[in-house]
Formats: C-alpha cells, structure tokens, sequence
C-alpha cells in the first residue's frame, strides 16, 4: 500500500534531481574553465624556462649584449627583491595608518580618503610610473632604484588600505566593547588587541600587494630604468626582474634574449609563489596556542 | 535633592509619571554607604531617549540586580555608570551620576579613566583572541600602569585568576588562548581581566546569558564571593537569578514614550515579596514583558 506523502515532503522528482546536478556540473566546468589559462601559463613557462634554472643563471649577470647566450639575471633579483622590500616599507606603515583614519575618525573624511584610496587603485601602473618620474627622478636628476621603490609603493598603497580596513572592520564588537571598557588608550589597542587580531587578513593584503609591486613593468620604466650591472645601490639606475622580462621579450628574435626571459618569468613566478607560502606559513605559526579559535 | 525629583515628576513631558517611588526609592540607605548616586539620568540615542529620568543609588559592598523587560534600557543604564554608552555613535547621556562623590560626568574627568576604576564584563565573553590566558589579565594592567615587571606581573595573574576562581583550571596553561577555554572559563578570565585594574566596583551585563547552568552557577558564586571587596551591578533577564544572588533589586520598564525609567528599587526581598507597585508584582509574576 503507497504511504500517503504530507505536502512538503514529497519524494524529490527525477528531473528535480537531474536539474541540481546539472548546476553542480556547471559550477565544476566553470571553475575548470577559469584554471585553463593559469594552468597553460604556468605549465608553458615552466616547459621554456625550466631549462635555465641553473646556479649561474641567479649568480650571474646577465651578458652585456642581449643576443648573446649564457649569463644570469642576478641583478635583477636582487632589484625586484630591493626595491619592494624598501616599497614594503614605505607603504604598510602608511597604509595601515590610513585605514586606522578611515575607521577611527570615520563620517565625511574618511568618506573622502576612502574615495581617493579607491582612485589611486584605478590608476594605471603607467600613470604611476609617469608621476613618480615628475615626483622624483626629475627632482633627482637621474633614474634610481629608490624612485622605482616610491612608485611599487603607490601602486601597494591602496590595495594595504583597503585589506586592512576590511580586516579592523571585521573585529568583533565585543573584543572592541572589551578594550574600551578596560580603558586603554586608542594607540595601545589598535597596537596590542586590533592590529593583532586582524594581522592574518592585513598580511594576506600585503602578500597581494606584495605580488602585484614585483611584477609591475610600468612603473619601473620611467623610475628605476634598468641596469645591465648588479647593483645594491637605491641611488643609482637598477634592474627589476619584470624590466628585464620586457626588455629580453623585445629582442626576442634572439634565441638567448627569449630563453633569458622564460627563465626570468618562471623565477619571478616562482618569487611570488615562495612569498605566499611563506607568509601562510608565518601566520599559521603565530596564533597563541592553537585554541579552538572562536 | 528632592527637590529636584519633585520638580522633574511634575515635567509634562513625562507621559507616564511613575509614582513617588521615584523619591523613596533609597530611603533604607545610609548616605555613606552609596557608591554611585544617580540622579535625573537620561540617555539617548540620537533624538530618540532610551532611559528618563533615573533616580538610584548603588550600594557599597552590595550586588545590585537591574532587572525590567526588554528594551527598558537595563544595559544602557548600567552602560552610563562607566560611561561605555557614549562609545556609540550619537549616542550620549545626561543627568548626574556620582562615584564617591565624583561626578563621572565632570568635563575634566576623562572617560577612559572612568573605565579603568569601574571594571565591566559583557554578555558575551570577550577574551582578546591574540593573547594567551596570562596576557589577558596582564596585559590590561601594564598597559594602564598598574604593574611592571615579570614577577609582579605573575603575582597580579595569580591572584586575579584566584578571585575569579579560575586558577586551578588553568594554571598549567596559562601561555594558551584565552579563546581555547569554555564559555564559562572565558567569563572568569575576563572578570579575572576586568578585577586586574583593580577596580572596586563591577557592572555585569547579563553575563551568564552565553552560559550554561552549571558555568552560570559558578559565576553566580563567584559574584557572591566578590561582594566582601567589591559593589556589584548586574542587568539580568533572569529573575531566579537576580533573586538568588543579589540584596538590592532595581526594576525598570518601558514608558509609553519608549524610554524606559525606574519604577522601583529596594531589598530583593522586599522587590519579591511585597512590592510597592502594581507594575513590579505585574512582572514578578510573570503577568507581563
């Protein structure tokens, strides 16, 4: 004898179930879909530039002439890893600041600053590159790795604000109440309770602020310039590892220049990849006593 | 002083006048035993007033249950007794309260420092999650400058989680989160935080509500112990509660204005047995709210 089904709890039909997977199997595709292109750049520059991970290609300079073959691209890396360190440096202090502003003082200020940061992250890399030239290289009179280091920090700048804004956002009210109530000073809580709390989402916004500044190709041309030469000196012109990307993919016509530039692509990958490891890792390890974490 | 109460109960704005409960609410209270005297409080969020007109001295060495239904303005008032309630935006409260003869409200007295003599524990419990047990009760302290040094430091953590009889659960982990401990373990510590800054008095804003009964019944305990050295308020939605730990009850509800006011305060038992006004028994018994 059939069972007599209430309303709502009716059987699920066939074509009720086939609809759900048929989402499902469309969300999979989806996903797929938008790894292809990530997955063919990295397996295609790992398949061209695999070839060149040799010790000298990080202990050496590059040849004086692009078309020539051998040489490394020490001077690059060390660049790159230079002038976004001090870049690092100049805009997290100040970024951070901005969004301590922004959620502090809150109302029409920070409505404006909040409207600016936005700009400034709407800004093409080149105008950057452009402003920086004006800013500095022309007050200076010559190219240099410090200028490079003023312009990857514009270009982090904003993308720190709006993370770590987002992150202090997010602290409870109560932990807020919490620090109120105990009648700590604002610097000391935003030092000691905020700033803690929120430094794993603050720290994967500079990872990503980290990653987008050492591959910026615009903002170098007109700041840094380049160099042939190993340079530790942030006065003078200096190589970045996307510059030298660009310049060897020119000449690409030159077996040596193209190899060079694969070899350099999958390095800088490789660069910020080790960056979010690292720093996923750092976080991981700092949280006191891997509570339950409520 | 009466005067005064007169005067505000004759204001027409008032759309529900309360009786003269307003003015012989603390008669059984000797004047020198009243750590906080509030007088003709009133707070507001916005334009909007949340509580009128507030009558109430808290008692020393007492625990106070502020009691009423929901939306009578029991945590705003108590949030006004630390100044916690102007933290909100628009928010901000006017009147007279009194801390041994301190007006709070005193333009020279800085609201943080206000906070750090009157210790507040919240509903839900608020351990900071980046510190371990140990930095939780120390931390507040040395930042205030209550405590230098290591071993000072240690002998304050002791004797906080002591008093709010957490130390023997936790004194071998004392470097793990705060927020590794249950429900009722983080109340402690956060009373343990709040007793650091040594204050003498403590607000409690329902803070047994997150809890279970059995953590419920150690807090509850807890307050009772506290109350030789401290003067303890505490809002609460339980009425068992409020009549089995506290010796002063104070009842507020809402006015047809939808602010809320005092209706009555007094010894518990008298509160329970024999209250003075129709709308306390009403609620006691469960009648209404």
């Amino acid at each position: 004898m059939a069972a007599e089904y209430p309303a709502l709890l009716k059987p699920t039909s066939r074509g009720r179930r086939l609809k759900a997977d048929l989402v499902v199997l469309l969300a999979v595709v989806a996903t797929v879909v938008a790894l292809i292109p990530l997955a063919s750049v990295f397996l295609y520059i790992v398949g061209q530039g695999a070839g060149l991970l040799r010790p000298e290609f990080f202990l050496e300079d590059p040849p004086g002439d692009l078309s020539a073959a051998g040489g490394g691209i020490r001077n690059a890396i060390a660049g790159t890893l230079e002038m976004t360190a001090l870049a690092t440096l100049m805009a997290v202090p100040l970024g951070i600041l901005i969004a301590i502003f922004d959620t502090e003082v809150g109302g029409r200020a920070a409505t404006g600053t909040r409207f600016l940061i936005d700009v400034l992250a709407a800004l093409p890399s080149i105008v950057v590159g452009i402003f920086v030239y004006s800013l500095v290289v022309v007050a200076q009179g010559h190219f240099s790795g410090f200028a490079g280091s003023v312009a990857l920090a514009v270009i982090m700048l904003p993308l720190i604000v709006v993370s770590t804004e987002e992150m202090l956002r997010l602290i409870p009210k109560p932990i807020t109440e919490g620090a109120r109530a105990l009648g700590l000073r604002r610097w000391r809580t935003y030092l000691s309770v905020f700033i803690p709390t929120a430094l794993s989402g603050i720290f994967t916004g500079l990872l990503l602020a980290v990653s987008r500044a050492v591959g910026e190709t615009a903002p170098l041309l007109f700041t840094a310039l380049g160099n042939n030469f190993f340079t530790a000196e942030l006065s003078e012109p200096m190589q970045g590892m996307p510059l030298l990307i660009y310049r060897n993919a020119l000449n690409s016509a030159y077996p040596a220049a193209r190899d060079r530039a694969m070899g350099a692509a999958l390095v800088l990958i490789l660069i910020v990849l080790a960056f979010n490891l690292l720093g996923r890792w750092l976080v991981a390890r700092r949280k006191p006593g891997r509570g339950s974490g409520r | 002083m009466n005067e005064e109460v007169a005067m505000a109960i004759e204001t027409p704005a008032l759309i529900a006048p309360p009786s003269e409960a307003h003015v012989r609410q603390a008669e059984d209270v000797p004047a020198a035993s009243v750590t906080l005297r509030l007088r003709n409080v009133n707070a507001y969020y916005g334009p909007r007033r949340v509580i009128r007109d507030v009558n109430l001295d808290i008692v020393q060495n007492a625990i106070t249950a502020i009691i009423g239904p929901s939306g009578s303005g029991k945590s705003t008032l108590l949030r006004c007794m630390d100044r916690m309630h102007e933290v909100v935006p628009h928010a901000r409260a006017t009147g007279l309260i009194e801390y041994r003869g301190i007006d709070l409200y005193d333009r020279r007295i800085d609201p943080a420092a206000v906070r750090r003599s009157i210790g507040m524990v919240f509903q839900q419990p608020n351990p900071f999650p980046t510190m371990s047990i140990f930095d939780n009760v120390a931390a507040p302290a040395r930042f205030n400058g209550l405590v230098h040094g290591r071993g000072a430091a240690a002998d304050l953590v002791e004797r906080c989680l002591r008093q709010a009889a957490l130390w023997e659960e936790v004194k071998d982990k004392l470097r793990q989160s705060g927020t590794s401990l249950s429900g009722g373990q983080q109340q402690r510590l956060c009373i343990a935080r709040a007793l650091a800054l040594a204050p003498d008095v403590l607000l409690m804003d329902e803070p047994c509500s997150a809890l279970d009964p059995v953590a419920t019944l150690q807090i509850e305990q807890l307050m009772v112990d506290l109350r030789a050295d401290y003067t303890i308020v505490i809002v609460t939605h339980n009425m068992q509660q409020a009549s089995r730990v506290s010796d002063r009850t104070a009842f507020l509800t809402m006015g047809e204005d939808g602010a809320g006011y005092l209706v009555e305060e007094g010894p518990t038992g008298r509160i329970f047995t024999q209250p003075r006004e129709q709308l306390t028994e009403d609620y006691i018994s469960g009648r209404f709210g």
